[in-house]
């Protein structure tokens, strides 16, 4: 099963790298969508579900966390879960980014590897939830 | 982008000035400079970094960035990559040829790598801390001589880097 992906990140470099390694590991990737921040994510999500979001934090318009608390807030995106990416891997971070809703968080430096066990993590929780 | 220092009011420095400490003083952060670039440019730019003795003739036309970091810590970190490897590096982290690159994109590379190698940094010295990167910007190199700061060379397969760090007051 291919699965739809959304990469939300203000850097498009950054986003241009996911989607490289998204490629690169192994996951099976199938349409991959862009946003530059939270509020151009919304828009997409509301037009078009996607299986798992990656998210940056810091954005301009909308960042990372309120991007998060939209999310839980909604009773139907709420289901769809979401990956922080980030350079910050200090505990009180990963603690606060989870409370609201992130379901992993992937700190940078990372490999294809540890991103494509990470989502498949993510997406086997979602479907035994499911289930 | 990482946390933005500019924007969370709550890493504000407190009232009570912040009084610098000295990065050359803690006892794991130059090993720590070394492990986060090694692994760093392996994960994310498929290319390795050995440690290499500073001469420092290369860092004028190199391309350099800085980032200020708050929190917990308060400083700033600079990168330098030289010339010839500012493409190879920008190529590889984006799966492009280096004649595909523009401009944009060559200082994007390097910023976003200025920003991964200090959150990391950071991250791993100080994990239960708060951390605030301010946005990474394009600047010249500049040679920090006051004690405290920490800096280390590095090569690799494409030239050279350079990172230097520092605590600063709050």
């Amino acid at each position: 099963m291919a699965y739809s992906v959304l990469i939300v990140d203000d850097s498009p470099v950054m986003r241009s790298f996911i989607r490289r390694v998204l490629n690169m590991s192994g996951f099976e990737v199938g349409e991959c969508t862009e946003a530059g921040n939270g509020i151009e994510a919304l828009a997409q999500l509301s037009a078009h579900r996607v299986d798992v979001i990656l998210t940056d934090i810091n954005m301009p318009g909308m960042n990372g966390e309120e991007l998060l608390r939209r999310l839980s807030a909604d009773g139907t995106l709420k289901t769809t879960p979401a990956v922080v990416i980030s350079t910050d891997a200090t505990n009180e971070r990963i603690v606060r980014m989870i409370e609201l809703g992130a379901k992993g968080y992937m700190a940078k430096p990372f490999t294809p590897e540890t991103l494509r066990d990470e989502l498949e993590r993510v997406l086997g929780d979602r479907d035994a939830a499911r289930a | 982008m990482p946390p933005e220092l500019d924007q969370q009011s709550s890493l504000e420095p407190a009232s009570t000035p912040h009084q610098p400490g000295r990065l050359d003083e803690e006892p794991t952060a130059s090993d720590t400079i070394r492990q986060v670039a090694s692994e760093v440019l392996e994960a994310m730019f498929f290319t390795e970094a050995e440690l290499a003795a500073c001469e420092h003739a290369w860092l004028d036309p190199a391309r350099c960035a800085g980032i200020r970091f708050g929190g917990s810590h308060f400083g700033e970190m600079l990168l330098g990559v030289s010339a010839e490897a500012a493409d190879p590096i920008a190529a590889s982290f984006l799966g492009l040829d280096p004649m595909e690159l523009t401009d944009a994109q060559r200082g994007q590379v390097i910023q976003e790598l200025t920003n991964i190698l200090c959150g990391a940094i950071l991250s791993k010295l100080w994990p239960e801390s708060k951390l605030a990167l301010s946005s990474p910007e394009l600047s010249p190199w500049q040679e920090w001589p006051d004690a405290g700061a920490l800096h280390h060379c590095f090569v690799i397969p494409e030239g050279k880097l350079g990172i230097s760090i520092r605590l600063t007051a709050g």
